[in-house]
């Protein structure tokens, strides 16, 4: 856990005020006015307030009455997540465009890792504040970001300059940074916990640092250990992207370029048994097989057939590259060859449908 | 009009003839039998418009004429008469009186003009084939055949006639069968499709039977001429399939096995595969062979092992147990041979004894893709 990694650059992207922005996008009425999403029936609780409502105190997970005792004007709207999830996914298309360790939390916050980015670009920060315009512009809503060295940091700051802000906390800066937090907005500790410490005379980061591990992991459990650690800045829990996987695939680069067919055959079979050790692996099988054939001159061409079911047998895997190479001539030699399969079968796939296993019956090419 | 005629020998023919009159006809002079009287010679035909089949039987006569006589009361009335000659006379008022032992049936007919006349073959070429070899042939293939309206050409067999052999192909695209004839051969080239109805009616009626039959055709229609009788009948109109295409060329994975034995497994193990798909999966290692099925809907699930034959790499394939069935059924060997190469490429299925002399039978399923 302690072994020294490469600094990384995550960002923390978190909507402001989701729900009740959605519902102010989707009904123009309701923009400027407090409106509360949910909490209209009579003990009913709110999902999320917009910030004409959070000026008056509403505040999410308030109870309805209260709110309205509060706030005398507040706009109670009813959920559509269906819309949530459709403008989250688009959100989330956004963020892929940048880098593929995206880390949903939820459907309006997400971590990223973008140490290494599709961009190229080496400023997280410059980064997210695109990928906010992006959202703004494509989608209509504002989004705040934290950028930092890891996740835990990350979430921390997206929340200083909310709503639609961002801060950087520089890997320089997150010592001084962590030492001056207040206690309670560290992450994973609530109310009780943040109870606990102030009655141990720990009220900021500082305070926190001074006690040693033993302490720490003597009063807290094993809480007690990632405290000691993420106050001096080392929160090591990488960006899980559980997204679904949309193709895998392997490629091999030649030590020299290859200008016969009958030499990638050969290759072509490594890379095909590299294919199915990977689809194994991830348990999955795909429909379409893509040929990429990268040219000494650099130039890229693909060429893909997809089948009628899902393959995930090397032999199928291989004829059909096959067939792709010798399916047209080659423009020159040719300095890299892959093989990857997509339209897996993890797509678009209902939940229900997932043990049954599909099976198609074949018919003649004719 | 007038003649005498044995009600068996009529009957007899009519019920061949009968097979071709379809059970709703547009055009209501198709549910007629056509008898043209020419002396003691009388013409019986019925037409669907696509086949048309006619017969000749000796009767005593001295008169001619041609009427149109209901087929389903004609019918009706024979196959209630014991053995006996009956008179049939046309009478002026639009009636056919038919005299037996037992008394007087009238049945009014329509004219004979009426009738549709069957096409007469223009430039034909001929091949002349035993009507056992033909049954064969063609009970051998048709079970193949498809129904898919959208593809016409796959709903008839193909006889592909050459001057090295007979072949005769049926698909639908999930299974395929070839049977070649080396010991007949035709003078020329040809090439044809023939829709299945009247290939089942000449499969009736030509088991067994050691006549010759003359096969004439040309580009639309086929006549099929044996004994007393002649079938003309309208060609599927269309290109068939690369059916060779589809044969594939290398297949190092072959199982040899008992016909029966296989045939039985696979029956028993369907039972509990899926109802739609009813897939089954055969697993091949070494010299054991695995046939399983599972109906995940239901829990049900079946294995049984079969000692074979077989030279190859272990191998798994799933196939539609129907089509299997269906296969092992037609065939008559005590062994069998499925040869595979890839479980997404088709299976070969062929005997392995109980062949004639020139007689060549390919069977081709397509396998079901397991994805599990």
């Amino acid at each position: 856990m302690r072994d020294e990694l490469p600094i990384r650059k995550i960002i923390h992207v978190d909507m402001d005020a989701f729900y009740a922005s959605v519902e102010q996008l989707d009904n123009p009425e309701l923009i400027g006015k407090p409106i509360a999403v949910g909490g209209g029936g009579k003990r009913g609780v709110i999902s999320a307030a917009s910030y004409e409502a959070r000026k008056f105190g509403v505040k999410s997970a308030m109870a309805g009455n209260l709110a309205i005792k509060l706030c005398p004007e507040l706009i109670f709207v009813n959920h559509h997540f269906e819309r949530y999830t459709e403008i989250s996914k688009q959100i989330r298309r956004i963020f892929y465009d940048y880098t593929d360790l995206v880390e949903p939390l939820s459907l309006d916050e997400a971590y990223l890792d973008v140490t290494e980015n599709k961009k190229g670009n080496p400023s997280a920060s410059l980064i997210a504040k695109e990928i906010r315009t992006r959202i703004f512009n494509e989608v209509g809503l504002t989004a705040s970001a934290g950028i930092s060295i890891n996740k835990f940091i990350a979430k921390i700051a997206s929340d200083y300059n909310k709503p639609n802000g961002q801060k950087t906390v520089n890997p320089e800066e997150v010592i001084p940074f962590l030492e001056a937090l207040e206690i309670r907005k560290f992450y994973g500790i609530g109310k009780v916990t943040a109870e606990k410490m102030y009655q141990k005379g720990i009220f900021t980061g500082l305070d926190l640092k001074q006690k040693s591990l033993d302490y720490l992991e003597k009063n807290f459990g094993k809480s007690g250990h990632l405290y000691y650690y993420i106050v001096r800045g080392i929160h090591n829990s990488e960006v899980k992207p559980n997204r679904i996987r949309k193709s895998l695939a392997a490629e091999r680069t030649f030590n020299e370029n290859l200008s016969s067919e009958i030499f990638m055959l050969e290759k072509l079979d490594h890379i095909a048994e590299e294919v199915t050790k990977r689809l194994s692996k991830s348990n999955v099988a795909g429909k379409t097989v893509t040929l990429k054939i990268k040219y000494s001159d650099f130039t890229l061409q693909t060429r893909s057939k997809t089948l009628p079911y899902y393959i995930k047998d090397k032999n199928i895997i291989l004829e059909t590259a096959k067939d792709l190479l010798y399916q047209e001539k080659l423009n020159n030699s040719v300095r890299l060859l892959g093989i990857s399969l997509s339209n897996l079968n993890t797509e678009n796939k209902p939940k229900k449908e997932d043990d049954k296993s599909v099976s198609v019956q074949l018919k003649f090419e004719f | 009009m007038k003649f005498i005629v044995s009600s068996t020998y009529l009957l007899k023919q009519l019920q061949v003839l009968g097979g071709v009159i379809n059970n709703s006809n547009t055009l209501p002079i198709l549910d007629n039998f056509l008898f043209e009287l020419d002396h003691d010679k009388l013409i019986i035909s019925a037409s669907d418009l696509e086949t048309t089949m006619a017969s000749t039987l000796d009767v005593e006569s001295e008169s001619e004429g041609s009427v149109a006589i209901p087929a389903r009361l004609l019918l009706d009335t024979l196959k209630t008469f014991p053995e006996q000659p009956l008179t049939f006379v046309v009478e002026e008022n639009n009636t056919v009186e038919i005299s037996s032992n037992h008394g007087k049936y009238a049945l009014a007919y329509a004219d004979g003009n009426e009738f549709p006349k069957a096409v007469a073959l223009e430039d034909p070429s001929k091949t002349v084939i035993t009507g056992d070899i033909l049954a064969t042939a063609i009970s051998k293939t048709i079970f193949a055949a498809g129904n898919d309206d959208l593809r016409p050409v796959m709903s008839g067999v193909f006889f592909q006639f050459s001057t090295e052999g007979l072949t005769f192909v049926a698909t639908d695209a999930h299974k395929l069968v070839k049977y070649t004839r080396e010991d007949v051969k035709a003078s020329q080239v040809a090439e044809f499709i023939m829709p299945k109805k009247p290939l089942n009616l000449l499969k009736g009626i030509l088991g067994g039977s050691e006549e010759d039959v003359t096969i004439e055709y040309n580009d639309s229609n086929a006549k099929f001429t044996f004994e007393n009788s002649e079938l003309i009948c309208r060609l599927i109109d269309g290109k068939y399939p690369n059916y060779e295409a589809v044969i594939p060329k290398e297949n190092p994975n072959k199982l040899a096995i008992n016909r029966n034995q296989f045939l039985n497994s696979v029956r028993r193990v369907s039972i509990f595969s899926n109802k739609t798909t009813h897939q089954i999966r055969l697993k091949i290692a070494g010299a054991e062979l695995n046939i399983s099925a599972e109906d995940i809907d239901y829990s049900n699930k079946a294995e049984e092992r079969l000692t074979c034959d077989y030279q190859g790499d272990d191998m798994q394939i799933g196939f539609n147990s129907r089509f299997l069935t269906e296969m092992l059924t037609n065939l008559s060997s005590d062994d069998v041979q499925l040869e595979m190469s890839m479980p997404n490429r088709a299976g070969i299925l062929t005997p392995v004894d109980g062949l004639n002399e020139g007689e060549q039978v390919t069977m081709l399923v397509m396998p079901v893709m397991l994805n599990n």
